[in-house]
């Protein structure tokens, strides 16, 4: 377990906007404010300019249904994670979202509009749906260059952007040649492009090495604190505890939460303050008689679940006990993933077993 | 960085939008130049081997304007290539999902990349029908044998018409790419329909095998003597041409019918 989910700045300058996230209810997220996010990108703005929206979305292949009446919003400002397990729809919804597959049911909105209906689809919507959409025989340059064409883009963006990811110096090699971490930064610099207000990516992070990897994440909250909207899906866990600050959360194509990261972790199951004290025994015994549980780990510490932190150092004081550690532990979003997709993914083998178990009994 | 860096149009993305950014994608390929440097190689060396070979066996009783046209026989079938993969590698390369992203409107840009499909295949087979006949033509007046020129009745309809049937293969390639998907699976089916069909036809329904693209092609478009009116008398040249337009529209057709509601 890690101590805290935020153990430090997750981003440059965008530590005050994960404070400013409204309080969302479990199922779904409820706006306390009009005029959040405090963005004076999108303050003026009408309500729905930059939101995802994806409403009963519903796709099946056959007779398996990889997305199954999902309904969420995705908010201007910051990163949204989208979590959930391989296979658990999150690729095919971002490509319902960027009008590629057909819902069966339901509908997928930016800022209000189905994506085919955008005017200058590269100019609202920057999406990585795949490191390797790009012709393995075109330079990185000639391909942001006929993206650029399709959407009346400046060509000089075409540098601009190549430049922002660090590709300026391969600019004119074959991007069949890229490593896959240069062909995520093609793809992100595709995003860039028409400068959008809104960008999806999905798994960005995949195969990227450690360095990589934060310099996606330290690029995924620098847009989302330039007041866009930045959707990025990810079945690494400890990824997005680091880069988002609100969740989706999908299993099975259905939608377990929607919330913030603080709330995810905290609602499932965290609360629990680890307790190092040489008056081991004196102090279990008063922590317990104020209703707490305690354990005694191998390492000589207590874990107290119960109490919160100060109460604990309340009785400490009253009792006239020393304290050498006082920790807060906050379950790690793993740990409450986990718990919450439990459910979601054993459902049916622990129904069949028991089933069987019942059987057996009778 | 959050500053937006261009004003944007009030209006939507248009027709030449997607035109524009079709020719760039088509100029940037190392594909194109390739495959059309073989098409002219290819071509060439088809009608000089066609014509020095007549000329070789004394030159008597043949059409001059079909012999020096021969190459664009080899030219259909790479050209074929061209068109099939224009599309073809969009899916192979998983293009095609940027394609759709920067432009959303399929119908619109299917017109666009058919559009410029069409207009690069008709210039350069127009411009390579030109070079066979005159290098065919130069080749048998060299050896003095009687050669046709473009003032020679029915050289210059021929010769043009055999551009543009050049084309309309390349286009119907295209549609065959569109339904398939693969490189392998339009490829195969455009060999199969240009070369295959025509052996299994001729063995089942004799007569109709003039209305085969390669039949049409060679003893229509390219031919210009008068070849009678009989029952296994080849068709037309006018109505050949726009049989094979046909074809072409029937790929085409299917093809944008399965790309305008096929996930991508």
């Amino acid at each position: 377990m890690r101590a805290t989910v935020w153990a430090e700045p997750p981003g440059p300058g965008n530590r005050a906007q994960v404070g400013l996230s409204p309080p969302l209810a479990w199922g779904g997220p409820e706006r306390e404010d009009a005029t959040w996010p405090p963005s004076a990108r999108h303050r003026a703005r009408p309500s729905l300019r930059g939101v995802i929206t994806a409403h009963s979305l519903t796709k099946r292949y056959g007779d398996t249904t990889a997305v199954d009446s999902l309904t969420f919003e995705v908010l201007p400002g910051v990163v949204t994670g989208f979590l959930g397990p391989n296979g658990s729809g999150k690729s095919t919804t971002m490509r319902m979202i960027m009008g590629l597959d057909v819902p069966d049911s339901g509908s997928a909105l930016i800022g209000g509009r189905p994506y085919g209906d955008l005017a200058w689809p590269l100019r609202e919507v920057g999406g990585l749906l795949d490191a390797k959409a790009f012709h393995p025989a075109r330079s990185a340059r000639n391909h942001l260059r006929w993206l650029a064409l399709s959407n009346d883009i400046p060509l000089r963006r075409v540098d601009e952007v190549l430049d922002q990811v660090g590709l300026s110096s391969v600019a004119g090699r074959r991007a069949g040649k890229f490593s896959l971490g240069m062909s995520q930064r093609l793809g992100i610099a595709a995003t860039l492009l028409g400068d959008p207000a809104v960008l999806l990516f999905d798994e960005p992070v995949n195969g990227l090495d450690p360095e990589g990897i934060r310099w996606v994440r330290h690029f995924l909250r620098g847009l989302a604190a330039e007041g866009r909207t930045v959707f990025v899906s990810s079945h690494l866990i400890s990824e997005m505890s680091l880069t988002a600050d609100r969740l989706v959360v999908i299993g099975r194509g259905r939608l377990i939460a929607e919330t913030t990261v603080h709330d995810f972790v905290t609602r499932s199951g965290g609360g629990a303050v680890k307790l190092v004290t040489p008056d081991v025994a004196a102090f279990a015994a008063a922590l317990r008689a104020s209703g707490a549980a305690v354990r005694l780990g191998d390492d000589g510490a207590l874990t107290v679940e119960g109490l919160a932190a100060p109460q604990v150092g309340d009785i400490a004081a009253r009792d006239g006990l020393r304290v050498h550690e006082l920790v807060p532990i906050v379950a790690s979003l793993e740990d409450a993933f986990m718990a919450l997709t439990q459910d979601e993914v054993e459902f049916r083998p622990s129904t069949v077993a028991g089933a069987a178990a019942a059987g057996e009994e009778e | 960085m959050s500053v937006a860096v261009h004003e944007v149009p009030r209006d939507r993305y248009r027709l030449r939008h997607a035109v524009a950014s079709e020719v760039a994608k088509l100029l940037t390929l190392p594909s194109t130049a390739i495959i059309l440097g073989v098409t002219v190689v290819a071509a060439l060396l088809v009608t000089g081997l066609a014509t020095h070979n007549a000329a070789y066996h004394g030159g008597l009783g043949f059409d001059a304007t079909q012999m020096a046209l021969t190459g664009m026989i080899a030219a259909g079938l790479t050209g074929g290539v061209f068109g099939a993969l224009l599309i073809t590698a969009e899916y192979s390369s998983g293009t095609i999902r940027a394609t759709l992203a920067a432009t959303p409107r399929r119908p619109l840009l299917l017109a666009a990349k058919i559009g410029v499909t069409a207009a690069a295949t008709v210039v350069f087979c127009e411009l390579l029908s030109l070079a066979c006949f005159f290098l065919g033509e130069g080749i048998l007046s060299g050896r003095g044998i009687p050669a046709a020129s473009l003032a020679s009745p029915g050289s210059l309809r021929a010769v043009l018409m055999t551009g543009v049937f050049i084309a309309l293969l390349a286009l119907m390639a295209f549609g065959l790419g569109l339904i398939c998907r693969s490189t392998a699976g339009a490829i195969a089916s455009f060999a199969g329909v240009v070369f295959v069909l025509p052996l299994v036809m001729h063995a089942i329904a004799e007569a109709d095998v003039r209305y085969l693209p390669t039949n049409i092609l060679t003893n229509s478009v390219m031919a210009t003597a008068d070849q009678g009116r009989g029952p296994f008398s080849p068709v037309s040249p006018t109505i050949g041409l726009l049989l094979m337009a046909g074809y072409a529209a029937v790929a085409l057709a299917a093809g944008a019918v399965l790309f305008a509601k096929r996930d991508a």
